[in-house]
């Protein structure tokens, strides 16, 4: 039965093009428009997730030019190893979910961990430790191999500095995960 | 099995082949941004065991170098490359001429434009921040464009073929255009309405069908034609590549999400990919099924050819890549491997030792051919064959086997961080040693190639003596 179907695609050129064109729809259209009208978790924020102001934006944008997401994932995933890795003092990090990325744009869940994961990342380290990190992660961490970014400090009185970790301040605190409430500024 | 007839070589009544200049500078500009784009993959993999080597200028640094790696390996060599083997085989099995030499040269320069200029906006960090889609919106029109170019001169040199038939290399390349740009506009278009979760699905459909959409149908489309060409064999089985092409038209495509397996994202998603990509067995199969048989029991043809060994050495490596995809989408694997240097391993076996094997292997074909002239030597062809093999499997065996156990040490979380980080530091010498030879292996290539351009035309350089005291 299926073999004059394949006599014509054999030499129908058009005929082979509307079916590439159609296994391909199939499923294209189902993993891709149809969650996007089905999942509302992907557009419905968390409770204490808010918009970025304008500094925590332009150092949001720091953090896209300087490609700090090919080294460092956000997201904390549904495994024991990544809530406890990625906790702080005890505290288990909370898992991640579709509601706290719904301002993001780009996202940045990321790919690849050469560096730890910064979801939570948010209130774990002070200003002055991000100060010195940035100028020479081996300083505080010896046997990182990230990059310092001395630029960031030097230039223009360090303003990108200030708001790249503004940005940095704000991972993963849409949830308000840590009981003792020991963010750190 | 019936055994499919060779694909007709013959032009008919065309002019010389040397005559293809769409064909032959894509072939040349590919190799050059292979070689400037993996000499950037090298000192990549330095910065792993001298994180300031060469990083005291923004534009330097590995956040920066990284995307031109990849977005050059993958546009400027990889795409650029088959784009142009692609102008040389599609004439051939139709029987006629390129629809259009001038829209081909067009095509050229418009696409090399374009990534020269993503040379400068990916250095300066001027990017979408999304994996593979980080040129800037203006030059995605760029490539977009390129490619409707490209595609119309192929389907129309197609529509108005001389051999009835199709052969199976075409449904590959027919396949691929057409897919291409509907990823590629998902890609880098679509993603620019949406954000959060909704963005990542669609980039992962992007990331993962422009391996499996693009580079898999093109790489595998050339194969088809060069494997039966250059062993002089019959294809094995036309069944088996009937059967080959439809199913991956239907199933790669749902694979996206198993990029986010245990991630943010709606768990049916992530079922789905995995068990849309245990079936990617079922295309794979028949194909290496196809290219091995095609060739067995004249395996002596593979000692004595440097081409063939690309051929059949990228059919292998197709293989395990294609195995190990779909081992990493289970859960259970995907615990420990997913965000380790296994997955780099993996995607550089798939990019290099699969699809720039086969498209390394058509330009030493094809290049000599256009030219009407032999290849300037066997023996390098060889040298950078082997250079290439023991370097890959060095790169990847290292990533693998670092790869793996650092990814274990995660799981066990009175490990610091800071620790499976020193940890990877002797893979990550060993991959130096991978990556240089593999460099080495692209320079005698490069060599290679511009000598047999260089190389005086025989016939022609007779005449040239016969007609000096004519002119002068």
């Amino acid at each position: 039965m299926l073999k004059p179907l394949f006599k014509t695609l054999d030499r129908n050129a058009f005929a082979l093009f509307c079916g590439a064109l159609l296994f391909f729809l199939i499923g294209g259209v189902l993993t891709t428009v149809l969650p996007g009208m089905t999942e509302d978790s992907w557009s419905e924020p968390v409770a204490g997730l808010t918009e970025l102001n304008e500094q925590q934006m332009r150092g949001r944008e720091i953090y896209k030019r300087e490609g700090c997401w090919y080294c460092h994932t956000q997201q904390v995933r549904t495994l024991v190893a990544d809530t406890k890795r990625f906790g702080w003092r005890g505290v288990d990090a909370p898992i991640s979910t579709p509601g706290e990325y719904v301002h993001d744009r780009p996202h940045f869940l990321g790919t690849r961990r050469i560096g730890p994961d910064l979801a939570r990342v948010g209130g774990k380290y002070d200003k002055s430790w991000h100060r010195t990190h940035f100028r020479n992660p081996r300083d505080l961490v010896p046997g990182s191999i990230m990059p310092p970014y001395p630029w960031l400090l030097d230039e223009n009185g360090g303003q990108e500095f200030e708001d790249l970790t503004a940005y940095i301040q704000t991972l993963g605190r849409a949830v308000d995960w840590r009981p003792d409430d020991d963010y750190e500024e | 099995m019936s055994a499919e007839a060779l694909p007709k070589l013959q032009t008919e009544g065309a002019l010389p082949l040397s005559q293809q200049p769409s064909a032959k500078w894509f072939m040349i500009s590919s190799v050059v941004f292979f070689v400037i784009t993996g000499l950037v993959g090298v000192v990549l993999s330095l910065k792993f065991i001298w994180p300031e080597f060469m990083g005291t200028a923004p534009w330097l640094t590995f956040g920066r170098m990284r995307p031109l790696h990849v977005n050059g390996i993958l546009f400027g060599w990889l795409l650029a490359a088959d784009i142009g083997l692609i102008f040389y085989v599609v004439p051939r099995l139709c029987g006629n001429r390129l629809w259009s030499e001038k829209l081909g040269i067009a095509t050229l320069i418009l696409f090399n434009l374009t990534v020269l200029a993503a040379v400068y906006t990916t250095l300066a960090g001027n990017t979408q921040g999304l994996e593979y889609a980080e040129l800037p919106f203006l030059l995605d029109i760029g490539v977009t464009l390129a490619w409707v170019m490209f595609g119309v001169n192929v389907f129309m040199t197609i529509a108005t073929r001389k051999h009835q038939k199709i052969y199976v290399s075409l449904w590959y390349i027919m396949g691929g255009i057409l897919w291409t740009a509907f990823v590629y506009i998902t890609g880098n278009f679509a993603t620019m309405f949406t954000s959060g979760i909704g963005q990542a699905n669609l980039n992962w459909f992007y990331v993962h069908n422009a391996v499996g959409l693009i580079f898999t149908p093109l790489g595998i489309g050339l194969a088809y034609y060069f494997i039966p060409v250059v062993s002089n064999r019959p294809l094995y089985s036309h069944k088996l590549s009937m059967i080959g092409f439809w199913s991956i038209a239907f199933i790669y495509v749902w694979t996206g999400a198993h990029h986010m397996i245990h991630g943010p994202i709606s768990q049916w998603l992530q079922t789905i990919s995995i068990l849309f990509s245990l079936m990617l067995i079922i295309p794979v199969w028949t194909v290496i099924v196809n290219f091995y048989g095609t060739v067995w029991g004249h395996w002596d043809r593979v000692k004595q050819n440097p081409i063939l060994k690309y051929l059949m050495a990228g059919t292998t490596f197709y293989l395990l890549t294609c195995f190990q995809g779909p081992m990493h989408s289970l859960r259970s694997v995907n615990a420990i491997v997913s965000k380790t240097d296994w997955i780099v391993g993996h995607a550089h076996m798939a990019v290099l030792g699969a699809f720039s094997f086969f498209a390394i292997a058509g330009t030493y074909w094809a290049l000599p051919k256009m030219l009407d002239k032999p290849l300037h030597s066997k023996t390098l062809a060889n040298r950078s064959f082997w250079l290439m093999l023991w370097g890959g499997l060095i790169y990847f065996v290292s990533l693998w086997v670092g790869g793996f156990m650092q990814g274990l040490q995660w799981h066990d979380v009175g490990i610091p961080w800071v620790d499976t980080v020193i940890f990877m530091e002797p893979f990550w010498v060993a991959r130096i040693l991978g990556g240089v030879l593999i460099f080495a292996g692209i320079i005698v290539f490069l060599y290679n190639v511009v000598r047999t351009l260089g190389r005086p035309d025989e016939d022609a350089e007779s005449d040239t003596t016969a007609a000096t005291p004519a002119v002068s």
